[in-house]
């Protein structure tokens, strides 16, 4: 599994794990996508109605945590992080709304079409997320 | 003068004091089962708040599961309809005993049962929200339907 993301995930979640009470989120982002299968990864509420190509929507870190925004491509095996948020806290907020939605999954099709992504990788330790533009 | 003064409140203080350790000392079982008892009801609030927060975290899980349908047919849409407007109703409910508890809070009593109560109850609307949202929704947002067809063909 090849894990990639879109501007919009990486600039929120630089600005997340900046804050101290949000800074288990490099964590548990390893912990929830790296090491899983496709299948694996293939729970949580699926927005898009596709066995494919789901758009998922997962919480993490338990009640009230984050929320991350994925896609997922079966064929190729990729996984496209595509926003995350936290439910509580200074930064918390609730659901994004549909149109909010609707936008995340149009710009990840024109990320993937035009490669405009970054790669996503573990540090040696495997303890920290780092972005390579693809 | 002063002195008789002082000495009255002396005796009146030594008078209290004997008194309630009278009490007290006839009385301490009294006072613990009051404790206990008191205790018991804030153990069987834990209890009851820990067995909801669970079937709730549980109704969430299923109606998450939902999601990942395929192709329903007009009788399941109405059957998810109608599920919507029961979880609607239900957190309508749950909330009213949210509230309730709105002096135990203040007191901190049980805070960490209801505060996972309280997630639970705003993961519901989440979760019911969302299904509302794929189901009849985001389908209606045509870039949306676009962007699923497009992908496919990737």
């Amino acid at each position: 599994m090849e894990f990639y993301c879109i501007d919009d995930f990486k600039t929120e979640f630089e600005k997340l794990i900046s804050k101290k009470s949000y800074s288990s989120l490099n964590q548990d982002i390893i912990d929830y996508f790296f090491g899983k299968s496709f299948q694996e990864l293939c729970s949580g509420t699926r927005l898009n109605n596709s066995d494919e190509t789901p758009y998922i929507k997962k919480r993490l870190s338990g009640r009230g945590g984050f929320r991350v925004y994925f896609l997922l491509i079966m064929k190729d095996e990729n996984l496209y992080l595509m926003f995350v948020h936290p439910k509580t806290g200074s930064m918390g907020s609730d659901n994004i709304n549909d149109e909010s939605k609707a936008y995340l999954y149009k710009k990840v099709l024109n990320c993937i079409k035009t490669n405009d992504l970054y790669k996503i990788e573990l540090n040696t330790t495997n303890k920290k997320l780092f972005f390579i533009k693809v | 003068m002063e002195t008789i003064t002082h000495k009255a409140e002396i005796e009146n203080t030594f008078s209290r004091i004997r008194t309630i350790s009278f009490e007290e000392k006839k009385s301490p079982l009294l006072y613990e089962e009051k404790v206990n008892a008191f205790l018991d009801v804030i153990i069987e609030l834990k209890k009851i708040l820990i067995e909801k927060t669970q079937i709730i975290n549980n109704i969430n899980e299923r109606i998450e599961k939902l999601t990942w349908f395929n192709d329903l047919d007009e009788d399941c849409m109405m059957l998810i309809n109608d599920l919507i407007s029961s979880a609607k109703d239900l957190r309508s409910s749950l909330i009213r005993q949210y509230v309730s508890m709105n002096l135990i809070r203040k007191k901190a009593i049980a805070k960490d049962e209801i505060r996972d109560f309280k997630n639970a109850i705003d993961e519901l609307k989440e979760t019911y929200e969302d299904l509302e949202s794929i189901f009849f929704y985001l389908p209606k947002i045509k870039e949306f339907v676009e962007t699923t067809k497009q992908l496919s063909l990737i």
